[in-house]
């Protein structure tokens, strides 16, 4: 039973992990609520499909591809529609949300609602402590550690990570510092909307890939973000990691209650906000007054 | 430089040259109307934009096409061609969007009658609407029991209601259970195991509540040992979790019952960790023939039932009207495709009628006793716990249990012999074996695991 | 005579010279003369379940827009409405008239518990906590099924009224008397009812509003209380309108359709949600049921809301309200726009322009 719980809660909230980085890392610089983030991941599940599944391209290519692809529409998508109204906040909420209705109508259109598959990187099944668990799903964990440890190198280490966090700290001061704080936010919008890529990439063969597959994960991601505090990446990574191991906790625990996974990690999710407003790791602002 | 009078007349002579074609072409327009048939409007009320549903429109589209061909639908001695209508009730994502189409079927459109309805919530709403505006609704979708209870609770309002397919929620639930029966009495043959342990794996729904007590009574007296309940969401997208916690549970046979999008996320993670048990129940989602593909084959050796399966003519009708689908759609047929049949249904009662007026009809389609492409249809009257039901059972509708095997639908049920007592004593299922039936195949899988583990 | 006149005067002043009020005049009339016009039973219906919504749409902006708290879970106040009417309609064979006050009552019980997060949460995490009240309750609904009817909800709930034209008139009428209510709760302005400014101040600087001693918590929770009232009034009236109720009206996308629609017409003006619903929802409606036009509803929304949002960032009223009306800087009256001097101080509107013009001259004798 633990074995079980460890490994299932450990796929589950991996799997959030990855989208739920992305969407805090864009948060945290640009401030903005990017509700369009699933949709990238979405979109590469999409061209990995058609790349991969249609035009016979290899797996690992297409699946590099994807990534760039998303990453430019991000950047693209951000530059047009978001940037201009950077400082209404709910403006671009909505923008992005009808950005991601967009996107799905769009594929809704040209692949039709049929479920489709995109074929996992490596087939195929292994045991671990007893627990059944299909290779992709360990691929899936195991890249998420790399891109954690790639965005902290990014972050920490080189001059554009630096350039990132200080646009994030306090963007007028980056401004006066002669940082280019729109090209910095388009290109954190690309690196987010990359990792969103990545997801659907290895997230992608272990779902149906369907126009609607978006939505369910938007809600874990944002409930990941708030829980683990907006601005802090570690935090949002962590608690997806909770939220994973709740939804397993109720499964295993409560099998004829496996449905309400949802609502329980959302009720998580709030009794931790009310005894820690910020978040687990939340960096409180002052309220800024203009 | 023409002179004054020249232009005008150059003019005139124009304008009278063009009003006289456009004349003649109204007259000739309008005699193409008058000579042209008349029609009589049918309304389609689904949903496009998931794959199961469109299978729907287009059974209802074939069989509009055919009739007319053959000479439309005689009307008190007038043939009338139909006139098909669609109405895009997104009732998957908004009921009232639902409601909105049928009204604007009944009353902008004005139908004389409408087909179609998945979601139950939905198709309630459908028959109120169709209870105030007094006009036919035959449901060729939803199986929810409560439809056909309002119509038994107060038949002069709700009487306007019939169900051609599919059979309704208690039926459905017996044709599990023989199901289970079946593969139970495979796996005793098999493995030499007198108790399988089953693990119950059914969606968090009205029916499958029901579906979970008959289950606690019935499964001991089958011989069979329940080892746990999971309840997963109609739409989930991973049940990894339930499952490994399954297979820790030692079953050696899952019963399901899934009638939403997570129904091939079931049967695709199964085959794909190859859980060591029988996967065997229904699957709504699971029966359409893309889920092969869109599971990449990991659906295999699952047992569940539509109405129509590869290769297998319950009735004289239902090899032709398949062949010319898959032709036509490229698809074969899913259960939602016998509007098909609702509107032959529709037909034949108002031809026998003589009128579309409702109330005749619906006297009329009481009495109907049809062929259809997936059995003969006979409506239970009113009086009966489900009146305007298509009754269940040999010689009328059965559905075709089938097993998933190399991208095919193989009937495996009815097997000829007799149900379980408990679900129904009809002596008529014994001997009914459809031709193409074949035994209950264990998964290869499940048959090592269980063999090495002795 | 004299109270005539005095009334042909007041209303002059009140209304007719404002062209945002005759806007409004002109829609109430419009509205209420429909019937008159047609009684098709497809329009009619369309209509009615537009003012159902409006009501809806301008709840959420009575909350979001004036006291700043954005709740993403307005459909929990919707669906519990609609539940509780529906129940006590079928067991309890309450009528109409007592079943939706009550329904709007059970939907103030949870706009006060919704309340208590937001008394410690700002921001983004007050809206994510609102966000998952609609799918715990979805969850509750689930559980519960023998009383809730589980997913296919409860069925044979009691008419509105006995006809299609009266539930229409029925529901304007309500729509028209609690829209005005909401309006003057956020008119600022409003020398009658202080909670407006204080709502004001509580959006735009709470520390501030808290420092001027002003018990902040007693009036987010009037708001969270007033905003779940007036969507458990639409829940109730939907409830009886539909007659059936099901968790259709706990999902998501229904608590962003008022977010939309509201943010679409122009926040923080209940006018503005009711413009925006009444625009909107009769438009993709007919456009969902017209064959081509089903395929590109969703993306025709998703345009329309994109780019009013990045050409008319405020909301669509706001915008056309900027255009069409001149506020004094002297006296503050709203005057129409193409006047020259304001109508009751005779101050000159558009200074800047005569001011530009000077500046214009002067420069023009310079050679440069």
């Amino acid at each position: 039973m633990i074995a079980n719980i460890l490994i299932n809660g450990l796929i589950t909230g991996g799997t959030f992990a990855i989208l739920a980085l992305g969407f805090s890392l864009v948060f945290g610089v640009a401030k903005i609520l990017n509700l369009a983030h699933t949709a990238f991941y979405m979109i590469a599940a999409f061209f990995i499909y058609t790349t991969s599944v249609n035009l016979g391209l290899p797996l690992a290519f297409s699946a590099v591809l994807a990534v760039l692809f998303t990453g430019l529409l991000g950047m693209v998508c951000y530059k047009v529609l978001l940037d201009r109204v950077k400082k209404h906040e709910t403006a671009v909420m909505i923008i992005s949300l009808a950005v991601g209705m967009l996107f799905q109508e769009l594929l809704l259109i040209i692949f039709s609602g049929a479920y489709r598959r995109v074929p996992p990187f490596i087939p195929g099944f292994t045991e671990l402590l007893g627990v059944r668990v299909s290779y992709q799903h360990l691929l899936a964990i195991v890249v998420s550690g790399f891109i954690l440890l790639g965005i902290w190198a990014l972050m920490s280490k080189t001059r554009l990570g630096k350039a990132v966090r200080a646009v994030a700290e306090d963007y007028e001061i980056a401004n006066v510092m002669g940082i280019n704080v729109s090209w910095i936010c388009t290109l954190t919008n690309g690196i987010s909307a990359g990792l969103a890529g990545v997801a659907g990439a290895v997230v992608a063969p272990l779902y149906m890939v369907q126009p609607y597959m978006w939505m369910h994960p938007l809600i874990m991601v944002l409930a990941a973000v708030v829980l683990g505090g907006l601005g802090s990446a570690k935090g949002s990574v962590i608690a997806a990691l909770i939220l994973g191991f709740a939804e397993t906790l109720v499964i295993f625990l409560v099998p004829g209650g496996s449905f309400l996974r949802g609502a329980i990690s959302l009720c998580v999710m709030v009794v931790v906000l009310m005894l820690r407003p910020e978040g687990l790791f939340g960096v409180v602002f002052e309220e800024e007054r203009l | 430089m023409r002179s004054g009078v020249n232009q005008s007349s150059r003019f005139n002579r124009w304008v009278l040259t063009v009003f006289g074609v456009s004349l003649v072409a109204v007259f000739l327009f309008s005699a193409a109307e008058v000579l042209a048939k008349p029609t009589v409007k049918f309304g389609v009320i689904t949903t496009t934009k998931y794959p199961i549903t469109t299978h729907q429109w287009w059974g209802a589209q074939m069989a509009a096409e055919e009739i007319n061909a053959a000479g439309g639908v005689n009307i008190g001695g007038v043939s009338h061609d139909i006139d098909l209508i669609k109405a895009e009730s997104n009732e998957l994502a908004s009921v009232t969007d639902a409601a909105n189409a049928m009204e604007k079927l009944l009353t902008v459109d004005k139908v004389a009658a409408v087909t179609g309805g998945l979601r139950g919530e939905a198709v309630l709403a459908m028959m109120e609407l169709m209870a105030d505006h007094k006009k036919i609704f035959i449901s060729s979708g939803s199986g929810s029991k409560e439809t056909s209870e309002k119509v038994a609770e107060n038949y002069d309002r709700y009487k306007y209601y019939f169900r051609n397919t599919y059979i309704n929620t208690v039926y459905m639930g017996k044709i599990q259970f023989a199901l289970l029966d079946i593969t139970a009495a495979k796996v005793r043959e098999v493995l030499g195991i007198k108790t399988p342990k089953v693990a119950l794996l059914i969606e968090q729904a009205m029916w499958g509540n029901v579906q979970i007590e008959v289950a606690k009574k019935l499964l001991p007296e089958m011989g069979l040992e329940i080892v746990g309940v999971w309840r997963p969401s109609p739409h989930t997208t991973d049940v990894t979790a339930e499952l490994t916690a399954i297979k820790s549970a030692g079953a050696h046979m899952i019963f399901t019952g899934m009638t939403g999008p997570g129904g091939p996320v079931v049967s695709g993670q199964w085959g794909q960790l190859q859980i060591p048990a029988t996967l065997s129940g229904y699957n709504a989602f699971g029966s359409w023939e893309g889920t092969w593909k869109a599971t990449g084959g990991m659906c295999a050796y699952e047992i569940t039932y539509d109405a129509y399966a590869h290769d297998v003519a319950i009735t004289p009708k239902t090899i032709p009207f398949m062949e010319k689908y898959i032709q036509k759609y490229g698809q074969k047929p899913l259960f939602v495709a016998g509007a098909y049949d609702a509107l032959y249904i529709w037909k034949e009662a108002v031809e026998r009628a003589g009128t579309i007026d409702a109330d005749k009809v619906v006297a009329e389609l009481e009495k109907t006793d049809y062929i259809a492409t997936y059995g003969r249809v006979v409506f239970h009257p009113q009086g009966h716990q489900f009146p305007h039901d298509v009754i269940w059972g040999p010689g009328y509708m059965t559905t075709v249990g089938f097993q998933w095997r190399d991208g095919k639908q193989i009937c495996v049920w009815p097997n000829g012999e007799a149900l379980f007592p408990a679900l129904s004593t009809d002596p008529g299922w014994k001997g009914l074996k459809y031709q193409g039936t074949q035994d209950v195949q264990l998964p290869p899988w499940m048959v090592e695991y269980w063999k090495s583990k002795k | 005579m004299k109270y005539l006149s005095w009334f042909i005067r007041w209303i002059n002043n009140r209304i007719f010279s404002i062209p945002g009020r005759v806007i409004a005049l002109l829609f109430v009339a419009a509205i209420l003369a429909i019937p008159l016009i047609t009684t098709e039973s497809y329009f009619l219906r369309i209509l009615t379940l537009t003012a159902i919504f409006a009501i809806y749409a301008a709840s959420w902006d009575l909350l979001a827009g004036f006291t700043g708290q954005v709740n993403l879970g307005q459909a929990a106040f919707f669906g519990v409405s609609v539940y509780t009417a529906s129940l006590l309609n079928i067991h309890l064979n309450l009528p109409v008239w007592a079943t939706i006050p009550l329904g709007a009552l059970a939907a103030v019980l949870i706009g006060l518990l919704t309340c208590v997060p937001a008394l410690r949460l700002r921001g983004f995490y007050l809206a994510l906590v609102t966000l998952s009240f609609p799918i715990i309750l979805n969850g509750v609904v689930l559980i519960f099924t023998d009383y809730t009817g589980g997913e296919l909800g409860l069925s044979g709930i009691g008419r509105l009224s006995g006809s299609r034209v009266t539930d229409y008139y029925l529901v304007q009428i309500v729509m028209l008397v609690v829209v005005f209510m909401m309006y003057k709760f956020t008119d600022a302005g409003s020398k009658m009812v202080r909670t407006a400014l204080i709502f004001h101040a509580i959006r735009e600087d709470e520390i501030t509003a808290r420092a001027s001693g002003i018990d902040t918590t007693r009036y987010k929770m009037v708001a969270f209380a007033m905003s779940g009232f007036f969507a458990g009034i639409a829940g109730g009236l939907y409830a009886h309108y539909m007659r059936i109720a099901g968790p259709s009206t706990l999902e998501l996308i229904f608590s962003f359709q008022a977010i939309l629609w509201t943010i679409f017409g122009g926040i923080g003006t209940i006018y503005g949600a009711v413009a925006g619903v009444y625009i909107l929802y009769p438009l993709i409606e007919v456009m969902r049921l017209h064959p081509a036009g089903e395929k590109i509803q969703v993306i025709v929304f998703a345009l329309i809301l994109i780019f009013t949002l990045l050409f008319m960032p405020q909301g669509l009223t706001t915008w056309v309200r900027d255009k069409i009306e001149v506020t004094c800087p002297r006296c503050k009256t709203i005057n129409i726009w193409y006047r020259k001097k304001c109508r009751s101080c005779r101050a000159s509107l558009h200074l800047e322009k005569r001011d530009r013009q000077s500046e214009k001259g002067a420069l023009d004798e310079v050679d440069l």
